[in-house]
Protein backbone atom coordinates (compact mmCIF):
# COMPACT_ATOMS: atom_id res chain seq x y z
CA UNK A 1 0.00 0.00 0.00
CA UNK A 2 2.66 2.55 0.57
CA UNK A 3 4.35 1.52 -2.55
CA UNK A 4 1.35 2.70 -4.29
CA UNK A 5 0.92 5.79 -2.24
CA UNK A 6 4.36 6.59 -3.00
CA UNK A 7 3.96 6.40 -6.90
CA UNK A 8 1.01 7.98 -6.84
CA UNK A 9 3.03 10.71 -4.70
CA UNK A 10 6.22 10.37 -5.99
CA UNK A 11 5.51 11.50 -10.15
CA UNK A 12 3.81 13.99 -10.96
CA UNK A 13 2.59 12.75 -14.05
CA UNK A 14 1.82 9.50 -11.98
CA UNK A 15 5.38 7.94 -13.40
CA UNK A 16 6.37 5.54 -10.66
CA UNK A 17 9.31 5.55 -9.25
CA UNK A 18 11.13 2.70 -8.84
CA UNK A 19 14.23 4.06 -5.82
CA UNK A 20 11.89 5.60 -4.14
CA UNK A 21 9.78 2.60 -3.68
CA UNK A 22 13.27 0.45 -2.95
CA UNK A 23 13.28 3.24 -0.23
CA UNK A 24 10.20 3.10 1.83
CA UNK A 25 10.70 -0.62 1.79
CA UNK A 26 14.12 -0.66 2.75
CA UNK A 27 13.67 1.82 5.87
CA UNK A 28 10.57 -0.68 6.87
CA UNK A 29 13.03 -3.08 8.50
CA UNK A 30 13.41 -0.56 11.58
CA UNK A 31 11.72 -1.68 14.32
CA UNK A 32 8.12 -0.05 15.08
CA UNK A 33 8.21 1.52 11.45
CA UNK A 34 5.31 1.14 9.19
CA UNK A 35 4.46 2.09 5.71
CA UNK A 36 3.55 5.63 6.68
CA UNK A 37 6.93 6.10 9.02
CA UNK A 38 9.17 4.76 6.24
CA UNK A 39 7.19 7.14 3.42
CA UNK A 40 7.86 10.17 6.20
CA UNK A 41 11.02 9.63 6.63
CA UNK A 42 11.74 8.90 2.74
CA UNK A 43 10.21 12.09 1.27
CA UNK A 44 11.79 14.00 4.05
CA UNK A 45 15.50 12.38 3.70
CA UNK A 46 15.37 13.32 -0.34
CA UNK A 47 13.75 16.58 0.06
CA UNK A 48 15.38 17.97 3.00
CA UNK A 49 18.11 16.33 3.82
CA UNK A 50 20.07 14.50 0.86
CA UNK A 51 23.40 15.07 2.94
CA UNK A 52 22.43 13.38 6.05
CA UNK A 53 21.05 10.72 3.60
CA UNK A 54 24.83 9.69 1.92
CA UNK A 55 26.05 10.15 5.73
CA UNK A 56 23.34 7.51 6.66
CA UNK A 57 23.99 5.44 3.77
CA UNK A 58 27.68 5.49 4.46
CA UNK A 59 27.56 4.84 8.31
CA UNK A 60 24.88 1.81 7.20
CA UNK A 61 27.58 0.33 5.38
CA UNK A 62 30.37 0.67 7.40
CA UNK A 63 28.98 -0.33 10.71
CA UNK A 64 27.26 -3.73 8.74
CA UNK A 65 31.22 -4.68 7.15
CA UNK A 66 33.25 -3.96 10.68
CA UNK A 67 31.16 -4.35 13.64
CA UNK A 68 30.50 -8.26 14.07
CA UNK A 69 30.38 -10.62 17.34
CA UNK A 70 33.30 -10.94 20.43
CA UNK A 71 35.20 -13.93 19.83
CA UNK A 72 34.82 -14.42 23.47
CA UNK A 73 31.88 -12.67 25.16
CA UNK A 74 29.51 -12.53 21.90
CA UNK A 75 29.03 -8.42 22.22
CA UNK A 76 29.65 -6.17 18.97
CA UNK A 77 33.20 -5.32 18.46
CA UNK A 78 34.78 -4.22 15.85
CA UNK A 79 37.85 -6.26 16.39
CA UNK A 80 38.07 -10.20 17.32
CA UNK A 81 38.11 -9.10 20.45
CA UNK A 82 36.39 -6.95 22.35
CA UNK A 83 37.98 -4.11 24.52
CA UNK A 84 36.30 -5.58 28.20
CA UNK A 85 37.39 -8.90 27.48
CA UNK A 86 41.33 -7.69 26.33
CA UNK A 87 41.63 -5.59 29.68
CA UNK A 88 44.14 -6.96 32.09
CA UNK A 89 42.33 -5.38 35.00
CA UNK A 90 38.91 -7.96 34.65
CA UNK A 91 38.70 -10.85 37.17
CA UNK A 92 38.92 -14.01 34.71
CA UNK A 93 37.20 -16.00 37.39
CA UNK A 94 33.80 -14.51 37.28
CA UNK A 95 31.62 -14.78 34.55
CA UNK A 96 27.97 -12.78 34.05
CA UNK A 97 25.62 -13.96 31.54
CA UNK A 98 23.54 -11.41 30.47
CA UNK A 99 21.00 -11.10 27.03
CA UNK A 100 21.62 -8.07 25.16
CA UNK A 101 24.62 -5.77 24.85
CA UNK A 102 22.11 -2.78 26.51
CA UNK A 103 21.97 -5.40 29.65
CA UNK A 104 25.78 -5.34 29.55
CA UNK A 105 26.35 -1.65 30.08
CA UNK A 106 23.71 -1.63 32.85
CA UNK A 107 25.53 -4.17 34.86
CA UNK A 108 28.98 -1.83 33.92
CA UNK A 109 27.10 1.26 35.31
CA UNK A 110 26.91 -0.32 38.23
CA UNK A 111 30.48 -0.73 38.78
CA UNK A 112 29.84 -3.54 41.10
CA UNK A 113 31.39 -5.87 39.27
CA UNK A 114 34.88 -6.99 38.11
CA UNK A 115 34.81 -9.45 36.04
CA UNK A 116 33.51 -10.70 32.64
CA UNK A 117 30.83 -10.54 30.18
CA UNK A 118 29.07 -12.82 28.40
CA UNK A 119 26.21 -11.82 25.84
CA UNK A 120 23.37 -14.38 25.24
CA UNK A 121 22.14 -11.95 22.32
CA UNK A 122 18.93 -13.58 22.82
CA UNK A 123 17.06 -15.80 25.48
CA UNK A 124 15.05 -19.12 25.18
CA UNK A 125 11.52 -18.79 23.86
CA UNK A 126 9.76 -21.38 23.32
CA UNK A 127 6.89 -20.06 21.52
CA UNK A 128 8.88 -18.17 19.35
CA UNK A 129 10.66 -21.35 18.33
CA UNK A 130 14.04 -20.13 19.89
CA UNK A 131 16.20 -22.92 21.58
CA UNK A 132 19.26 -23.67 22.42
CA UNK A 133 20.41 -24.09 18.87
CA UNK A 134 19.22 -20.44 17.91
CA UNK A 135 21.55 -18.43 20.50
CA UNK A 136 23.91 -20.55 20.29
CA UNK A 137 24.56 -21.98 24.25
CA UNK A 138 26.96 -24.31 22.75
CA UNK A 139 29.26 -21.32 22.55
CA UNK A 140 28.78 -19.80 26.17
CA UNK A 141 29.37 -23.26 27.68
CA UNK A 142 32.91 -24.27 25.89
CA UNK A 143 33.15 -20.22 26.94
CA UNK A 144 32.10 -20.78 30.52
CA UNK A 145 34.46 -24.24 30.26
CA UNK A 146 37.67 -22.24 29.72
CA UNK A 147 39.49 -23.17 33.13
CA UNK A 148 39.57 -19.47 34.04
CA UNK A 149 36.38 -19.46 34.98
CA UNK A 150 35.00 -20.45 38.82
CA UNK A 151 31.36 -18.42 39.52
CA UNK A 152 28.71 -17.53 36.65
CA UNK A 153 26.43 -15.21 37.01
CA UNK A 154 23.06 -16.05 35.91
CA UNK A 155 21.74 -12.08 34.73
CA UNK A 156 19.28 -13.01 32.35
CA UNK A 157 15.74 -11.13 32.76
CA UNK A 158 13.26 -12.26 35.31
CA UNK A 159 10.74 -12.53 32.63
CA UNK A 160 9.94 -16.12 32.39
CA UNK A 161 11.64 -16.76 29.37
CA UNK A 162 15.06 -15.17 30.88
CA UNK A 163 14.32 -17.72 34.24
CA UNK A 164 13.92 -20.37 31.78
CA UNK A 165 17.40 -19.62 30.38
CA UNK A 166 18.81 -18.92 33.50
CA UNK A 167 17.34 -22.02 34.91
CA UNK A 168 19.11 -24.47 31.69
CA UNK A 169 22.12 -22.66 31.83
CA UNK A 170 23.06 -22.83 35.24
CA UNK A 171 21.89 -26.52 35.46
CA UNK A 172 24.15 -27.28 32.05
CA UNK A 173 26.96 -25.44 34.13
CA UNK A 174 26.38 -27.12 37.37
CA UNK A 175 26.46 -30.66 35.70
CA UNK A 176 30.33 -29.98 34.49
CA UNK A 177 31.22 -28.82 38.49
CA UNK A 178 31.24 -25.16 38.24
CA UNK A 179 29.91 -22.90 40.69
CA UNK A 180 26.20 -20.62 39.37
CA UNK A 181 24.92 -18.19 40.79
CA UNK A 182 21.37 -16.14 40.02
CA UNK A 183 20.93 -12.66 40.36
CA UNK A 184 19.29 -11.79 43.52
CA UNK A 185 15.00 -10.53 42.93
CA UNK A 186 12.95 -8.15 45.26
CA UNK A 187 11.94 -4.88 46.92
CA UNK A 188 14.21 -2.41 44.60
CA UNK A 189 17.00 0.03 46.72
CA UNK A 190 14.48 2.44 48.30
CA UNK A 191 11.50 0.70 48.27
CA UNK A 192 8.70 1.34 50.33
CA UNK A 193 6.63 -1.60 50.91
CA UNK A 194 3.73 0.70 50.32
CA UNK A 195 4.26 1.00 46.78
CA UNK A 196 5.77 -1.85 45.61
CA UNK A 197 3.66 -4.12 42.95
CA UNK A 198 2.16 -7.20 44.36
CA UNK A 199 4.07 -9.43 42.07
CA UNK A 200 7.55 -8.31 43.07
CA UNK A 201 6.26 -8.28 46.64
CA UNK A 202 5.10 -11.78 47.02
CA UNK A 203 8.11 -13.05 44.74
CA UNK A 204 10.55 -11.37 47.74
CA UNK A 205 7.89 -13.01 50.57
CA UNK A 206 8.88 -16.31 48.48
CA UNK A 207 12.83 -15.53 48.51
CA UNK A 208 13.46 -14.42 51.87
CA UNK A 209 16.55 -14.94 53.27
CA UNK A 210 17.46 -15.84 56.85
CA UNK A 211 19.44 -13.36 58.83
CA UNK A 212 22.82 -13.95 60.38
CA UNK A 213 22.53 -13.64 64.56
CA UNK B 1 -27.82 -0.02 24.84
CA UNK B 2 -24.82 1.97 23.68
CA UNK B 3 -22.35 0.59 21.46
CA UNK B 4 -19.14 1.07 23.69
CA UNK B 5 -21.19 -0.98 26.95
CA UNK B 6 -21.48 -3.54 24.63
CA UNK B 7 -17.61 -3.89 24.03
CA UNK B 8 -16.36 -3.42 27.43
CA UNK B 9 -15.31 -6.16 29.15
CA UNK B 10 -15.09 -5.48 32.91
CA UNK B 11 -12.01 -6.99 35.44
CA UNK B 12 -12.18 -10.49 33.66
CA UNK B 13 -9.73 -13.34 35.43
CA UNK B 14 -7.48 -14.36 32.89
CA UNK B 15 -4.05 -15.73 32.36
CA UNK B 16 -1.67 -14.32 29.58
CA UNK B 17 -0.73 -16.82 26.91
CA UNK B 18 1.99 -14.42 25.60
CA UNK B 19 2.64 -11.13 24.58
CA UNK B 20 4.34 -9.74 21.56
CA UNK B 21 6.15 -6.67 21.27
CA UNK B 22 4.26 -3.88 19.32
CA UNK B 23 5.31 -0.73 17.84
CA UNK B 24 7.93 1.25 20.07
CA UNK B 25 6.43 0.67 23.32
CA UNK B 26 3.11 -1.34 23.12
CA UNK B 27 2.52 -4.88 23.47
CA UNK B 28 0.17 -7.29 22.02
CA UNK B 29 -1.06 -9.39 24.32
CA UNK B 30 -2.73 -13.10 23.72
CA UNK B 31 -4.93 -13.59 26.97
CA UNK B 32 -7.22 -16.52 28.21
CA UNK B 33 -10.20 -15.24 30.26
CA UNK B 34 -12.41 -17.65 31.92
CA UNK B 35 -15.53 -16.20 30.51
CA UNK B 36 -14.65 -14.50 27.43
CA UNK B 37 -11.56 -17.44 26.14
CA UNK B 38 -9.03 -16.44 23.89
CA UNK B 39 -8.90 -12.83 23.74
CA UNK B 40 -6.14 -10.57 21.65
CA UNK B 41 -5.15 -6.80 23.14
CA UNK B 42 -3.21 -3.73 22.57
CA UNK B 43 -1.27 -2.79 25.66
CA UNK B 44 -0.72 0.54 25.17
CA UNK B 45 2.95 2.04 26.51
CA UNK B 46 3.22 -1.62 28.40
CA UNK B 47 6.74 -1.61 27.03
CA UNK B 48 7.50 1.97 28.27
CA UNK B 49 10.76 1.97 31.21
CA UNK B 50 8.21 2.76 34.71
CA UNK B 51 5.01 1.08 32.78
CA UNK B 52 3.65 -0.65 35.91
CA UNK B 53 2.28 -3.22 33.33
CA UNK B 54 5.44 -5.05 33.52
CA UNK B 55 4.85 -7.34 36.55
CA UNK B 56 1.48 -7.68 35.74
CA UNK B 57 1.57 -8.95 32.01
CA UNK B 58 3.82 -11.98 32.77
CA UNK B 59 2.48 -15.02 31.77
CA UNK B 60 1.09 -18.40 34.69
CA UNK B 61 -0.10 -16.05 36.62
CA UNK B 62 -3.67 -15.36 37.39
CA UNK B 63 -4.75 -11.44 36.78
CA UNK B 64 -7.35 -9.30 36.30
CA UNK B 65 -8.36 -7.76 32.83
CA UNK B 66 -10.30 -4.70 31.69
CA UNK B 67 -10.93 -4.17 27.63
CA UNK B 68 -13.18 -2.80 24.86
CA UNK B 69 -13.27 -3.24 21.28
CA UNK B 70 -15.78 -4.42 18.46
CA UNK B 71 -12.89 -6.18 16.42
CA UNK B 72 -10.12 -8.87 16.83
CA UNK B 73 -7.83 -6.63 18.71
CA UNK B 74 -9.14 -5.17 21.83
CA UNK B 75 -7.88 -2.41 23.61
CA UNK B 76 -6.52 -2.87 27.20
CA UNK B 77 -7.70 -0.68 29.65
CA UNK B 78 -6.48 -1.87 32.88
CA UNK B 79 -4.60 -5.08 34.22
CA UNK B 80 -4.18 -6.27 37.71
CA UNK B 81 -2.25 -8.64 39.69
CA UNK B 82 -4.38 -11.43 41.11
CA UNK B 83 -1.89 -13.79 42.46
CA UNK B 84 -2.13 -15.98 45.05
CA UNK B 85 -0.22 -18.98 43.29
CA UNK B 86 3.41 -19.99 42.73
CA UNK B 87 5.14 -19.44 39.73
CA UNK B 88 6.16 -22.80 37.79
CA UNK B 89 9.92 -22.66 38.20
CA UNK B 90 13.17 -24.75 36.36
CA UNK B 91 11.93 -27.48 34.03
CA UNK B 92 8.21 -26.82 34.87
CA UNK B 93 8.51 -23.13 33.06
CA UNK B 94 8.71 -25.16 29.60
CA UNK B 95 6.21 -27.52 30.25
CA UNK B 96 4.03 -24.49 30.80
CA UNK B 97 5.11 -22.50 27.85
CA UNK B 98 3.78 -26.04 25.95
CA UNK B 99 0.54 -25.61 27.86
CA UNK B 100 0.38 -22.04 26.53
CA UNK B 101 1.33 -22.27 23.16
CA UNK B 102 -1.69 -25.46 22.98
CA UNK B 103 -3.99 -23.29 24.08
CA UNK B 104 -2.68 -20.26 21.33
CA UNK B 105 -2.68 -22.72 18.63
CA UNK B 106 -6.04 -24.71 19.42
CA UNK B 107 -8.10 -22.71 20.41
CA UNK B 108 -10.19 -20.34 18.48
CA UNK B 109 -10.31 -17.05 19.89
CA UNK B 110 -13.56 -15.66 21.63
CA UNK B 111 -14.93 -18.68 21.89
CA UNK B 112 -15.98 -19.24 25.80
CA UNK B 113 -14.23 -22.58 27.95
CA UNK B 114 -14.93 -22.18 31.43
CA UNK B 115 -14.08 -25.53 31.99
CA UNK B 116 -11.03 -25.56 30.26
CA UNK B 117 -10.32 -22.33 32.09
CA UNK B 118 -10.24 -24.40 35.14
CA UNK B 119 -8.49 -27.58 33.82
CA UNK B 120 -5.34 -24.74 32.87
CA UNK B 121 -5.74 -23.46 36.31
CA UNK B 122 -5.15 -26.64 37.72
CA UNK B 123 -2.34 -27.84 35.27
CA UNK B 124 -0.52 -24.68 35.91
CA UNK B 125 -0.60 -25.06 40.03
CA UNK B 126 0.35 -28.46 39.56
CA UNK B 127 3.66 -27.67 37.60
CA UNK B 128 4.39 -24.96 39.67
CA UNK B 129 3.52 -27.45 43.17
CA UNK B 130 5.88 -29.45 41.80
CA UNK B 131 3.71 -32.45 40.42
CA UNK B 132 5.40 -35.24 38.18
CA UNK B 133 4.89 -33.39 35.18
CA UNK B 134 4.04 -35.64 32.59
CA UNK B 135 0.44 -36.92 33.96
CA UNK B 136 -0.72 -32.93 33.95
CA UNK B 137 0.09 -32.03 30.89
CA UNK B 138 -1.41 -35.80 29.19
CA UNK B 139 -4.85 -34.96 31.41
CA UNK B 140 -4.75 -31.20 30.22
CA UNK B 141 -4.02 -32.04 26.25
CA UNK B 142 -7.28 -34.92 26.79
CA UNK B 143 -9.09 -32.09 28.57
CA UNK B 144 -8.32 -29.49 25.77
CA UNK B 145 -9.16 -31.90 22.54
CA UNK B 146 -12.47 -32.45 24.46
CA UNK B 147 -13.51 -28.94 25.13
CA UNK B 148 -12.35 -28.08 21.13
CA UNK B 149 -15.20 -30.89 20.01
CA UNK B 150 -12.49 -33.13 19.42
CA UNK B 151 -13.04 -35.85 22.47
CA UNK B 152 -11.22 -38.96 22.32
CA UNK B 153 -12.69 -42.21 22.39
CA UNK B 154 -10.54 -43.76 25.52
CA UNK B 155 -13.15 -46.36 27.01
CA UNK B 156 -14.88 -49.25 24.07
CA UNK B 157 -13.64 -50.43 20.80
CA UNK B 158 -14.94 -47.90 18.41
CA UNK B 159 -16.21 -50.96 15.92
CA UNK B 160 -18.01 -53.13 18.56
CA UNK B 161 -19.00 -51.36 21.18
CA UNK B 162 -16.74 -53.47 23.59
CA UNK B 163 -14.57 -52.18 26.61
CA UNK B 164 -11.13 -51.89 25.42
CA UNK B 165 -8.87 -54.77 26.34
CA UNK B 166 -5.88 -53.65 28.67
CA UNK B 167 -3.80 -56.10 27.09
CA UNK B 168 -4.54 -55.64 23.75
CA UNK B 169 -3.20 -53.57 20.72
CA UNK B 170 -5.46 -51.11 18.82
CA UNK B 171 -4.74 -48.52 16.16
CA UNK B 172 -6.19 -45.49 16.90
CA UNK B 173 -8.13 -43.82 14.42
CA UNK B 174 -8.59 -40.03 14.80
CA UNK B 175 -12.09 -39.40 14.01
CA UNK B 176 -13.50 -42.71 15.76
CA UNK B 177 -11.43 -43.99 18.28
CA UNK B 178 -9.65 -47.17 19.10
CA UNK B 179 -10.45 -50.05 16.37
CA UNK B 180 -8.79 -53.48 15.89
CA UNK B 181 -8.23 -53.50 12.75
CA UNK B 182 -5.45 -52.04 10.61
CA UNK B 183 -5.75 -49.02 8.75
CA UNK B 184 -6.37 -49.07 4.43
CA UNK B 185 -2.85 -48.28 2.73
CA UNK B 186 -1.47 -45.06 2.86
CA UNK B 187 -3.55 -44.06 6.20
CA UNK B 188 -1.43 -43.76 9.68
CA UNK B 189 -3.62 -44.92 12.80
CA UNK B 190 -0.50 -44.93 15.80
CA UNK B 191 -0.94 -48.34 17.36
CA UNK B 192 -1.31 -48.44 21.29
CA UNK B 193 -2.13 -50.46 24.11
CA UNK B 194 -5.78 -50.82 25.55
CA UNK B 195 -3.53 -50.37 29.01
CA UNK B 196 -2.60 -46.83 27.61
CA UNK B 197 -5.93 -45.76 26.19
CA UNK B 198 -7.68 -46.79 29.37
CA UNK B 199 -4.87 -44.72 31.75
CA UNK B 200 -5.26 -41.61 29.70
CA UNK B 201 -8.85 -41.37 30.86
CA UNK B 202 -8.21 -42.14 34.08
CA UNK B 203 -5.22 -39.43 33.79
CA UNK B 204 -3.06 -42.01 35.41
CA UNK B 205 -0.39 -43.68 34.64
CA UNK B 206 1.88 -46.75 36.45
CA UNK B 207 4.60 -47.45 34.60
CA UNK B 208 7.23 -45.83 32.41
CA UNK B 209 6.41 -47.88 28.79
CA UNK B 210 2.45 -46.73 29.78
CA UNK B 211 3.40 -42.62 30.11
CA UNK B 212 6.09 -42.98 26.93
CA UNK B 213 3.23 -44.54 25.02
CA UNK B 214 0.66 -41.85 26.56
CA UNK B 215 3.23 -39.05 25.36
CA UNK B 216 3.33 -40.66 21.74
CA UNK B 217 -0.24 -41.05 20.65
CA UNK B 218 -1.34 -37.24 22.32
CA UNK B 219 1.81 -35.66 19.98
CA UNK B 220 0.37 -37.81 16.93
CA UNK B 221 -3.33 -36.86 17.77
CA UNK B 222 -2.75 -32.93 18.62
CA UNK B 223 -0.75 -32.92 15.75
CA UNK B 224 -3.64 -34.41 13.41
CA UNK B 225 -5.92 -31.69 14.98
CA UNK B 226 -3.21 -29.13 14.21
CA UNK B 227 -3.02 -30.34 10.60
CA UNK B 228 0.44 -27.94 9.26
CA UNK B 229 1.12 -25.72 12.17
CA UNK B 230 3.68 -27.36 14.52
CA UNK B 231 4.13 -26.92 18.49
CA UNK B 232 7.39 -24.62 18.85
CA UNK B 233 8.26 -25.42 22.39
CA UNK B 234 8.94 -29.38 21.66
CA UNK B 235 11.60 -28.81 19.58
CA UNK B 236 13.15 -26.17 22.57
CA UNK B 237 12.52 -29.13 24.79
CA UNK B 238 14.58 -32.01 22.30
CA UNK B 239 17.37 -29.56 21.61
CA UNK B 240 17.84 -28.87 25.48
CA UNK B 241 17.61 -32.36 26.23
CA UNK B 242 20.04 -33.45 22.88
CA UNK B 243 22.00 -30.69 24.73
CA UNK B 244 22.41 -31.62 28.31
CA UNK B 245 22.82 -35.57 26.75
CA UNK B 246 26.06 -34.21 25.16
CA UNK B 247 27.44 -32.20 28.25
CA UNK B 248 27.22 -34.93 30.18
CA UNK B 249 29.33 -37.62 27.72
Amino acid sequence: MAGRAAEARGGAGGEPLGSLDALVKALRVLPGVGPRAAQRMALHLLQHDRDGARALAGALERAVEAVHHCERCNTFTEGAVCALCRSGRRDAALLCVVETPADLMMVENTQAYSGLYYVLMGRLSPLEGIGPREIRLDRLLKRALDGDVREVILATNFTHEGEATAHYVGELLAARGLKVSRLARGVPVGGELEYVDSGTLAQALRERRPIAA
Amino acid sequence: MARRDVDRHDERAAFVLHAWPYKETSLIVEAFAEIDGRVAMVARGAKRPRSELHGVLQAFQPVSLSWSGAGELKTLIRAEWRGGMPLPGGSALLCGFYLNELVLKLLPREDPHPRLYAAYRDALAGLAGGAAQAPVLRRFEVALLAELGYAMQLSVDADTGAPLDPDARYHYAFDRGARRRAPSPGVRWPEVRGATLIALASGRFDDASTAAEAKRLMRDVIDHHLESRTIQSRKVVRDLQTLEEDSIE
